[in-house]
């Protein structure tokens, strides 16, 4: 808390590098990977059980990595020889479970980790007013909403000017509608404050709307790392391509940029486009639209409508082929509504995306 | 809240008459206490009457201070370290609140007091005299030993409910160690453990058999005192007042920390992180040993001393079984009764929801709330002045255990008649069942664990109780509570350790029959 010794400010907020942590025979972490810039809020998203809130424990202090080292702030705070206490990693961190001090006020938990500090009352005042509770300063937690709670808790984790705050799921608990308002107001308050802050979550929308770049963990690895539109445009692997957003994984074969399947050609980018080979290529329900059939109902190229969602702006249908293979696929714009077992064709429309090569070769990312 | 029918009217006025009841011994004293108007006033100035209330906030106090100090320790460390054997103290530790004040008092006076255990073991070193276990200390001592698990059973509760994340934002927010415990853990642990000290305290304040075997004028022992020497029995009514003020304040004081506890508990997911105690752990079970000694182990070996004594002596054995026998009867029609009355309380409440059933709830929880000893003295008040036919028949003793006990069967058979909900009924009814007829041939076979449970905590109860059996039972009915009292009062503790053993047995069976139901629960 005292060590602010006026240093140029880091090129990096938070650092990982060869970061290990086991339980048992449990593999949580496994020689992980990662960096946050200042000001940028990074998304971590993986399955439940992916170690993710492990890595945020790694990072706080709250528990001891294997191996590997944590930089936080240009300053090494767990290494070889080397573990600063959480108490002295300014590191701010907002629980799942709120965990805000019962026994004290809002205003008393806002001012917890600043209790030394002389301007302690206007940062309390100031941090209410950036949560927008100006006026609950006096208030217990138990007298406020689960929202209210949750942005108190993001406000004393702010407090002591962190160089980077965790969140561990802090929406998880909420109902949808809160959970969507709150990760706006949220984000905007830690633009506001020019925190950094890794974002924990096991919610691909949550991943995908909040974070400026958006990290996939798999299996205690970082299996991509990029802004949202990259990880869903050039996902890297297939697990990647089917965990965020929907995936149709359709097999072909490519040689020169160029990959031929069932529905026709594609144009493909990304690192493993310049070999040649078997492999699945992405689809995205975009990608591929449907027209009513109505010429040969029963033609080899005949698909038919199993199922239907509405995803907000477009339907999407699940279609499947007399030879079984399935996929999730979007209307075109002359199409009416269709119906379970209705006919459709398929048509490819313009693409560029990415293939995985066949026999499991991991592309270089 | 959907609105219920209300209740037919046998219904409302039967529990209208319990209300009634239960109310009648603090109606009765209050017009008593003010009936001795003139002396009164005096009384409550003479420096006697200060010394007993002086006397009584000092044990309060000492109780209070006791219970927290053993207390908070044994809920910590059974909660959150990993000392050796840690469920197994929590089981141990949290016995003594099933044994009777007065058999630990015994057994403490059979042990420290004059031609006790300790004397007769140093006897050989040529000591002759002992000083006394009785008095303010010894009381307070017996007391905090019997009641400190309201104090752990609430705060490990509450330990165990706390998140570990709120002391692990209190770590990443600047303090270490020792500094978390104490600004955050314990300060969020206050309500638990006051509320927890409230009931050790109203326990003490209630009690009536330790401080009477260890001579110790509290207010209870006063009352009794002065009920039998006075001509003026309305000035045991006036210090009856007191104590009834004391306890109810602290009764309100209680369920006002109590809910506070409740806001403060979180819906944690992770289990509470366990601390390494080190080299600590042999102090700490030190600690627990200690502490387990002198409230389970001096008193079960003192009482299995005196009785192997006894037996050796000729001490006969059958009056125990006799004196048993009569508790147990007693015990019985007393909460076949208190269920009948819980039950009308429980089904106005849960069914016929209205200020009628609020009112009916609350008087009978009020009635509870009463110290025995006070209820014991208004009772003999009435009965010999308005049914001198009924005073000290045993009819009159199971009517006042029924209407004073009903509260502990209140409690399972609302929630069991919660749980069994309309639709059965409902549903017998559909199939052509009368609305008395679906209740007694589908709801009260549902209801019936509920029933026994309620209806065993009463039982038991009863047994134990002594202040109503020493004023209203019939001159010559001995129940085990008196008959160890009489026998220890008197200095026979040959003769009271024989119903001791049997009081020690049940108390201690029952603890591990309910733990090993919740085991099975879980």
């Amino acid at each position: 808390m005292t060590d602010s010794d006026g240093a140029l400010p880091p090129e990096l907020a938070l650092r990982t590098w060869g970061l290990r942590r086991q339980f048992g025979d449990a593999l949580a972490v496994d020689g992980l990977e990662l960096d946050v810039r200042p000001g940028e809020m990074l998304t971590v998203l993986g399955p439940s059980g992916c170690g993710k809130t492990t890595v945020l424990r790694l990072i706080a202090g709250l528990d001891t990595p294997d191996a590997g080292t944590i930089e936080i702030g240009g300053r090494i705070v767990s290494g070889p020889g080397c573990a600063v206490p959480p108490e002295r990693r300014r590191v701010g961190m907002v629980f799942q479970e709120v965990a805000l001090f019962p026994h004290l006020s809002v205003r008393e938990n806002i001012g917890y980790g600043v209790r030394r500090a002389p301007d302690r009352d206007a940062r309390v005042r100031e941090l209410l007013e950036l949560v927008d509770l100006p006026g609950a300063g006096l208030r217990m937690p138990h007298e406020l909403s689960g929202g209210m709670q949750q942005r108190v808790a993001v406000a004393r984790a702010l407090a002591p000017r962190p160089d980077v705050v965790l969140l561990d799921e802090p929406f998880s608990s909420l109902d949808a509608a809160l959970r969507t308002q709150l990760r706006v107001d949220v984000r905007e308050i830690l633009r506001a404050a020019g925190a950094a802050s890794v974002f924990v979550t096991h919610d691909q929308d949550e991943a995908l709307t909040l974070g400026d770049r958006l990290a996939v963990m798999v299996q205690g690895r970082v299996e991509q790392i990029g802004t949202p539109e990259a990880i869903y445009g050039e996902p890297a692997t297939a697990f990647v391509a089917t965990f965020v957003g929907t995936a149709n994984l359709v097999p072909g074969e490519y040689r020169e940029g160029v990959a031929r399947t069932r529905f026709g050609t594609v144009r493909l980018v990304g690192p493993a486009s310049e070999g040649a080979g078997r492999g699945l290529i992405l689809m995205r329900p975009e990608h591929l639209e449907v027209d009513v059939a109505l010429d040969d109902p029963s033609g080899a190229d005949t698909w038919r409508v199993l199922g239907r969602r509405f995803t907000g702006m477009r339907i999407q249908y699940s279609i499947a082929s007399t030879d079984g293979e399935r996929l999730w696929v979007e209307a075109g714009h002359a199409v009416r509504r269709l119906h379970v077992g209705d006919p459709v064709h398929l048509r490819l429309r313009e693409i560029e995306t990415v293939v995985f090569p066949a026999g499991g070769a991991r592309p270089e990312a | 809240m959907t609105g219920t029918p209300r209740a037919p009217w046998p219904l409302a006025a039967a529990g209208l008459v319990i209300a009634f009841l239960a109310l009648l011994p603090l109606l009765y004293l209050v017009i008593r206490a003010f009936g001795a108007e003139a002396s009164a006033a005096a009384f409550l100035l003479r420096p006697r009457t200060a010394g007993i209330v002086t006397g009584t906030v000092g044990l309060a106090l000492l109780v209070g201070a006791g219970t927290v100090g053993l207390g908070v320790p044994v809920a910590w460390l059974t909660s959150r370290t990993d000392i050796p054997g840690r469920r197994t103290w929590a089981v141990l530790t949290a016995i003594p609140l099933a044994i009777p004040s007065y058999v630990v008092g015994f057994a403490f006076l059979a042990f420290f007091g004059p031609r006790g255990t300790l004397q007769s073991i140093l006897a050989p070193l040529g000591v002759d005299r002992m000083p006394s276990i009785g008095g303010l200390l010894g009381a307070a001592l017996v007391l905090t030993l019997v009641s400190y698990p309201y104090v752990s059973l609430a705060t490990r509760a509450a330990l165990l409910r706390t998140d570990p994340a709120i002391e692990e934002s209190a770590q990443l927010l600047g303090d270490r160690g020792l500094s978390v415990f104490r600004r955050v853990t314990l300060p969020a642990l206050v309500p638990a453990i006051a509320a927890g000290a409230l009931l050790a305290i109203l326990y003490a304040l209630s009690d009536f058999g330790a401080v009477s075997l260890l001579q110790f004028d509290s207010l209870s022992r006063a009352i009794y005192l002065q009920y039998g020497a006075s001509f003026d029995r309305s000035l045991a009514a006036v210090l009856a007042l007191i104590l009834v003020v004391l306890t109810l304040t602290l009764t309100w004081g209680e369920r006002r920390l109590r809910s506070r506890a409740a806001s403060y508990s979180s819906r944690s997911r992770r289990p509470p992180t366990v601390v390494v105690l080190g080299r600590w752990r042999w102090p700490a079970v030190a600690f627990l040993t200690v502490v387990s000694g002198l409230a389970l182990v001096l008193p079960v070996g003192t009482i299995a001393w005196w009785l192997v004594r006894g037996v050796n002596q000729g001490e006969p054995l059958r009056l125990v079984v006799d004196v048993a026998m009569g508790s147990f009867v007693m015990g019985g029609v007393a909460a076949f009764a208190a269920v009948g009355l819980a039950s009308i309380v429980a089904l106005i409440s849960a069914r016929h929801r209205s200020r009628l059933s609020g009112f009916v709830e609350t008087a009978t929880y009020a009635g509870y709330a009463l110290p025995g000893i006070v209820v014991a003295l208004a009772i003999v008040f009435l009965a010999t002045r308005t049914l001198p036919f009924a005073y000290q028949t045993l009819g009159l003793l199971v009517v006042a255990y029924a209407v004073r006990f009903t509260p502990q069967a209140i409690g399972s058979i609302r929630s069991g008649l919660e749980q069994a909900g309309r639709g059965i009924e409902e549903a017998g009814r559909s199939l052509g069942d009368g609305p008395v007829g679906a209740f007694f041939r589908l709801t009260l076979p549902a209801l019936r664990p509920a029933i026994v449970a309620g209806g065993a905590l009463v039982f038991l109860t009863v047994v134990k109780e002594l202040p109503l059996a020493l004023l209203l039972a019939p001159i010559g009915f001995e129940t085990l509570a008196t008959e160890i009292w009489d026998a220890a009062s008197s200095g026979f503790y040959a003769r009271a350790a024989g119903p001791a053993a049997l009081l020690l047995v049940i108390s201690v069976g029952t603890v591990a029959a309910l733990l090993r139901a919740e085991e099975r629960a879980r």
